[in-house]
């Protein structure tokens, strides 16, 4: 009975312990990731549910589920609207070298292009435009504000 | 019976619960104190200008003399040790590593005990091969030993002959003096010999006479214009320094000096 | 007996011969600033008067430049001329050294002033006040409204004397002056004197402009505009305003410099989300591909013998610097450290390279070897970028920007240059904020 205790007891110390020594670990700084934004600050609409922009996150230029669902959202706006064209500017957050940030805005205008075009929309009725760092959508210097400022917005030419 | 199972049931909870509470605490690394660095504040004139020194070189003179006059010679293992004596007296030239040393400063404890042996070794020495020189009487042997001894002592004197080197602190006064008139020019190239010689002749107030820039060829040679801003400001150091901080005795042995500017540790820091 | 008389008297030579040479090892210095004193050049009286030059301010002026200058090196210390011993005709002819020396000086610099029938001509005298001679003397004639230039080619000189190295006094700054709030900066082309005097805008203002480089041998300006919501490269000849569109390329241009001929431009071309460098001769119009990668590749800069380009490409994933041949084969990495790197730029003396470096949030301007050892970061800020070489590969100018609060309040952009050695870190004088700056090479040359 006092072994079985004995073993109980044990058993408590090992099991706070491993409790403990995983608390104490400390939280490792996230690099770059998936940062990109995902609230509806700053988002216009092209129609109704139809948001205008995509965000990205830091040095990517790559396509978020969320990015691929409003684009979806804007091909089928762009098909129903047969004669409009759009303008698709790139942008960049200021976290970068200026000229790198203007071809990487116009990496991440593309991205959407192409993404559009696979859903039937013609090339000629979407142009590009990178404005680099140029053109924030958020004047400060925070992490909210730079992912806001990551983003391509698709804009109605006529 | 009871009780005592339940003393002792008390007891282990206690122990355990402190065992659970204390555990995180023991996991924590302890904190390593940095290792304790001694250091002893010692007058490094008093150790460097050996008080021994002048005594050594009177007796060693002494002994030369005497060598000559009477033909003194030692046999074989005396002047095995002999020999050693020149090796062991030339301080200035494990001083000149000292120096360095201290120039980093690293722990001057380390000086002492080195003087203080070599100092100790000096005296038993000194008074061993005289008294042996007085005993022994060999031509022959006494003239290798005595050109094998006196070619020691050339080599002890190349450099800093004991006899004839600055103590650390006038060397250090003087570099002193030099650092605050040396504006060294920042445009210098890093990975080329920058290394300037300039050799003074003195006065007794410690102003010059006359100097001469040992590689001037050097400075008008095409593509060594660095060389020559930098020897101009080498001299201007010197120049503008005068009167330089000079020991107030033994004018003879520094009346004629060679300052070696060379600046190529302080661009690559 | 013979024997033994070779022996006394070798000992007696080895005993005179114990009083060898000292010699003393001086491995420091001081890094203090050379006391100079700039004596304010003395004007001959029988100078004419000139329109709008007041001729009796002049030598005063000359000097005033003469001093911003080397105080603005960081390598020598003009002294105040409060105390300074002897008027500047007298000292001009035979200074009194001793008199000098008490204030501390260890050069001087005198000079006189002389126009007539519209000429001016200026000479000066370097004095080393510790070995009591003249180190140098020159005189320069031009027109009188160029005296500015005279005042940086003295400085030139005075510095090449005492250092050993070119100048870079006599050289312009091109760069971007901004205005207005954050989200909607107004942006135009500015060139100033080195010295922040004479600032002239070359564009308006109502697109937005960047990146503006010299032509190393001519009055030829190129930079990336939006003119026409159009992102493309321009070329701008200074003194006739003319701008015309480099080439026909059908997408964004942008990053442009020109070789070291002057003959080319190089820039980065952005097609289908990959951007690649190409380069146009600017007499025949020939536009030759360099690189041809779908990562994206840009910020070229040519060495200055013209057979190496160094470039950011984020090719591995991350901005780093690559080095190729000017035809574009051999692309080597350069960069392997922690962080990432962007904005190459080949020191005009072709040891160096000068680049923007990136990590943990904090931005560096930084040199390494055109092999990418020997990494040195300079300074260290919240942003900072875009590095610019002084024509003597000295000194270094890039600008650098301020956090801003929650509504873009606070915020600035401002030039700032530091020597290689790391030392002297200063904020250039500009009329407004500006950024993207780019240095001359050597007017006079």
């Amino acid at each position: 009975m006092i072994f079985n205790k004995n073993l109980k007891n044990v058993l408590l110390v090992i099991f706070t312990t491993l409790l403990l020594s995983a608390c104490s670990t400390a939280k490792k700084a996230g690099t770059g990731g998936d940062d990109a934004y995902t609230g509806k600050e700053t988002v216009k609409y092209l129609a109704s549910g139809v948001p205008d922009r995509v965000f990205f996150a830091t040095n990517k230029s790559s396509l978020t589920t969320a990015a691929r669902a409003t684009l979806r959202k804007q091909s089928t706006f762009l098909r129903k609207n047969k004669k409009l064209n759009v303008t698709i500017e790139g942008h960049a957050d200021e976290r970068g070298t200026r000229e790198y940030n203007l071809a990487l805005g116009e990496r991440r205008a593309n991205a959407a292009r192409d993404y559009l075009m696979t859903y039937g929309i013609s090339g000629k009725r979407i142009s590009v435009i990178s404005y680099g760092k140029e053109k924030p959508i958020n004047a400060s210097s925070t992490p909210l504000a730079w992912s806001q400022n990551r983003r391509s917005v698709t804009v109605k030419v006529n | 019976m009871i009780r005592s199972l339940f003393y002792s049931l008390t007891f282990h909870s206690v122990m355990i619960l402190l065992t659970i509470l204390s555990l995180p605490f023991m996991l924590r690394e302890p904190i390593e104190l940095p290792p304790i660095v001694s250091v002893e504040l010692i007058q490094i004139s008093d150790k460097t200008s050996i008080p021994f020194a002048p005594k050594a070189r009177k007796i060693i003179e002494e002994t030369k003399k005497k060598e000559q006059e009477r033909l003194v010679s030692e046999q074989a293992p005396p002047a095995a040790k002999a020999k050693e004596k020149p090796d062991r007296i030339p301080l200035p030239n494990e001083k000149k590593e000292e120096k360095k040393i201290v120039k980093k400063k690293q722990n001057p404890e380390e000086i002492k005990p080195e003087i203080r042996q070599s100092s100790e070794f000096e005296k038993k020495e000194i008074v061993d091969t005289s008294q042996i020189a007085a005993l022994i009487d060999k031509a022959k042997e006494e003239e290798a030993v005595k050109q094998k001894k006196t070619s020691k002592i050339t080599q002890s004197n190349q450099k800093n002959s004991f006899a004839t080197s600055l103590t650390l602190s006038e060397e250090d006064a003087l570099r002193a003096q030099i650092f605050g008139c040396w504006s060294v020019p920042l445009g210098l190239p890093y990975d080329e010999d920058l290394l300037v010689r300039i050799k003074l002749n003195l006065k007794k107030d410690g102003t010059i006479m006359k100097s001469e820039i040992l590689d001037h060829q050097r400075m008008n040679r095409p593509g060594q214009k660095f060389y020559k801003v930098l020897a101009e400001s080498a001299l201007r150091a010197v120049r503008l320094c005068q009167p330089l901080k000079v020991p107030p005795t033994g004018y003879d042995k520094w009346k004629e000096i060679q300052l070696n500017f060379n600046p190529t540790e302080m661009l690559k820091g | 007996m013979k024997k033994f008389i070779l022996i006394i008297l070798f000992n007696l030579f080895l005993i005179n011969k114990s009083y060898s040479l000292i010699e003393v090892d001086i491995t420091r210095g001081n890094l203090d600033p050379l006391p100079i004193a700039v004596s304010p050049l003395h004007v001959d009286i029988k100078s004419e008067e000139h329109k709008n030059i007041k001729i009796k301010e002049l030598g005063n002026n000359i000097s005033e430049i003469i001093e911003k200058n080397f105080k603005s090196t960081g390598l020598f210390n003009p002294l105040k001329k409060e105390a300074f011993v002897q008027k500047p005709d007298i000292a001009h002819l035979k200074p009194r050294f001793e008199d000098w020396r008490l204030i501390k000086a260890q050069a001087l610099v005198t000079g006189k002033i002389f126009i007539k029938d519209e000429k001016l001509k200026v000479e000066f005298r370097l004095w080393d006040l510790a070995a009591a001679k003249e180190m140098t003397a020159l005189a320069f004639t031009t027109t009188p409204s160029n005296w500015r230039r005279v005042a940086h080619i003295i400085s030139d000189k005075i510095y090449e004397r005492l250092t050993g190295e070119e100048g870079y006094f006599d050289t312009r700054i091109i760069y971007v002056a901004e205005s207005g709030p954050k989200n909607e900066r107004v942006k135009k082309l500015a060139i100033m004197d080195q010295d922040g005097a004479k600032t002239k805008y070359l564009t308006l203002g109502n697109e937005l402009v960047l990146t503006p480089r010299f032509n190393p041998t001519n009055q030829m300006v190129t930079y990336m505009s939006y003119f026409r919501n159009m992102p493309r490269v321009y070329l701008l000849d200074i003194e006739t305003g003319t701008q015309e569109v480099v080439g026909n390329f059908p997408g964004m241009t942008f990053a442009p410099r020109f070789s070291p001929d002057g003959k080319k431009i190089i820039m980065s071309f952005a097609k289908d989300g990959n951007s690649d460098i190409f380069t146009m001769n600017l007499e025949t119009r020939v536009v030759e591909r360099i690189t041809d990668h779908s990562s994206i590749d840009t910020s070229p800069s040519f060495s200055p013998d013209g057979k190496f380009i160094a470039f950011n490409s984020d090719r591995s994933g991350l901005q780093q610097i690559y080095v190729m041949r000017s035809d574009g084969s051999g692309v080597k990495r350069i960069t392997f450290g922690n962080g990432i790197y962007g904005t190459p730029v080949w020191s005009p003396r072709g040891d160096l390279i000068a680049f923007t470096k990136m990590r943990k949030g904090k931005f560096y301007i930084g040199v390494m070897r055109t092999d990418g050892s020997g990494e040195r970061l300079l300074t260290e800020n919240f942003y900072q970028e875009a590095p610019s070489w002084s024509p003597n590969g000295r000194v270094i100018v890039f600008y650098r920007e301020t956090k801003a609060g929650l509504k873009g309040e606070g915020f600035t952009a401002k030039l700032w240059s530091i020597d290689i050695t790391g030392y002297n870190e200063r904020q250039l004088e500009t009329k407004t904020d500006a950024s993207d700056p780019s240095w001359s090479s050597l007017l006079s040359k």
